[in-house]
């Protein structure tokens, strides 16, 4: 159902509660919108589409708003993804007229993705496009996402049109504006959005932020979660802190553990953090929390303690699959505590540290290693562990 | 020495800075960046990236 934002704009989303894991990687629990925006005018834009699956209910919404026979002039496209996108041959076989917005690296993903011809318009980085009483400014952010993405500024109702950035998990068939729902949930939410999507990406976010830094907005109208149009701040600042990898005092404890030798290890250290004045501990079995949850926490708290076993003679599986993420989204501003455990390999504890080597963690003494299953001696030190990531933590201002 | 840009993401190749944290020293010309070396900000081959007039 086609919902008024601001002046002449709608939200013409879909919400999608089907898709059980976002990019076939990060589950949905609350599920989803694909937030697409029309602004009627003397010529009138939509603002980004749905999902393919999602074109049907998408060209009934659009239908039902703009009545039979009245045409949409163009789409403008600030994300090429396919959650974004996917509509597109639905939404041309209605509008055929329909001209597609994008700046170059749009309409090449655009060719490569959907091999049928259409009509396009070239736009550069900060050119405007007038549909009538509203104009709208272009701006390339390159990377915050993807190559081409981009933002829309209608210049008329100072509405940010900011694709995924600003974005976050979670439908709004309960609430689509900030001063509609709860904020706290959504916050939640975009975290785990902005560490499993995004996080990759921070510095180009910085980029793209202060290149909007000075724009006033009225709301900020996302391609995913929440419009804010009551607190535009409240969004910009979120997004900020994330991309700057500003974090809290807290500590996030993950472990691999077989037969509960490594997690009784991983539990002492938490001992030395409860002990020592940490309220925020969070405690994860990496086999079982799903990364995307994991990920989001580690994206919140300052420190991070990994404990894993050794398996086949490497760091266990699953253990290795979070290095991967986490190497690859250049971790920075954390602490970080380490703990292996081998049988007759002692692999674990050298392959942790081989990961620690190549980023910019701030080491915590000292490391942990056990044979088999930890002595009390070894416990103690894993608590040790915990008072002093504790004591690290506690010296933060 | 020149600037080189990445077509894909806009990140500017500095010879006077290199890329040190992928071990390219100040000082590098782009033509004598190794072949393997990619884009610090999204991956791209140097293939990708074009002078800065």
């Amino acid at each position: 159902m086609a919902v008024p934002v601001i002046e002449d704009i709608f939200w013409v989303g879909v919400n999608d509660h089907k898709t059980d894991l976002f990019e076939a990687l990060w589950p949905l629990p609350h599920g989803i919108s694909y937030n697409a925006y029309l602004v009627r005018d003397a010529k009138t834009a939509l603002v980004d589409a749905v999902k393919k699956n999602y074109s049907g209910e998408f060209a009934t919404d659009l239908r039902a708003l703009l009545g039979n026979g009245q045409k949409i002039d163009y789409l403008i496209i600030n994300h090429i993804e396919p959650d974004h996108s996917g509509a597109i041959d639905s939404l041309l076989s209605q509008y055929p007229d329909l001209c597609v917005v994008g700046n170059e690296k749009t309409l090449r993903l655009l060719k490569e993705f959907y091999r049928f011809p259409v009509k396009t318009l070239l736009i550069k980085d900060r050119e405007t496009l007038s549909l009538g009483k509203h104009t709208l400014e272009f701006f390339v952010t390159p990377m915050v996402h993807w190559p081409e993405t981009m933002m829309t500024y209608d210049q008329t109702s100072k509405t940010l049109f900011s694709g995924d950035v600003f974005g976050g998990f979670g439908t709004l068939e309960n609430g689509i504006f900030d001063d509609e729902v709860d904020l706290g949930f959504f916050a939640e939410e975009t975290r785990r959005y902005f560490a499993n999507v995004l996080a990759k990406y921070s510095v180009p976010f910085q980029k793209a932020l202060s290149k909007i830094e000075k724009l006033e907005t009225n709301a900020i109208a996302p391609a995913h979660g929440p419009v804010y149009r009551k607190d535009p701040k409240f969004i910009r600042d979120l997004y900020g802190r994330w991309s700057r990898q500003e974090t809290e005092k807290g500590a996030v404890i993950v472990y691999a553990s077989m037969y509960e030798n490594t997690k009784k290890m991983a539990e002492a250290v938490a001992r030395g953090l409860a002990e020592n004045g940490v309220k925020e501990i969070r405690l994860h079995d990496v086999s079982r929390t799903h990364l995307s949850f994991i990920l989001s926490d580690i994206w919140r708290f300052r420190a991070l303690v990994l404990a894993a076993c050794t398996y086949n003679m490497r760091l266990f599986p699953t253990m290795e699959l979070l290095m991967n993420f986490l190497e690859n989204d250049h971790v920075e501003n954390h602490l970080l505590g380490l703990i292996g455990s081998y049988s007759w390999a002692n692999t674990a504890l050298l392959a942790l540290r081989d990961f620690a080597k190549k980023g910019s963690w701030q080491f915590v003494e000292p490391y942990v290693e056990a044979l088999c299953a930890p002595t009390p001696e070894v416990l103690k030190v894993c608590q040790d562990l915990g008072k002093n990531v504790a004591q690290n933590l506690n010296s933060i201002p | 020495m020149k600037k080189y840009k990445c077509l894909i993401c806009d990140y500017i190749y500095d010879p006077a800075k290199g890329d040190p944290d992928h071990g390219i020293n100040p000082g590098t010309a782009f033509e004598n960046l190794p072949a393997s070396w990619t884009c610090p900000e999204c991956g791209a081959a140097k293939s990708d990236f074009a002078p800065v007039e």
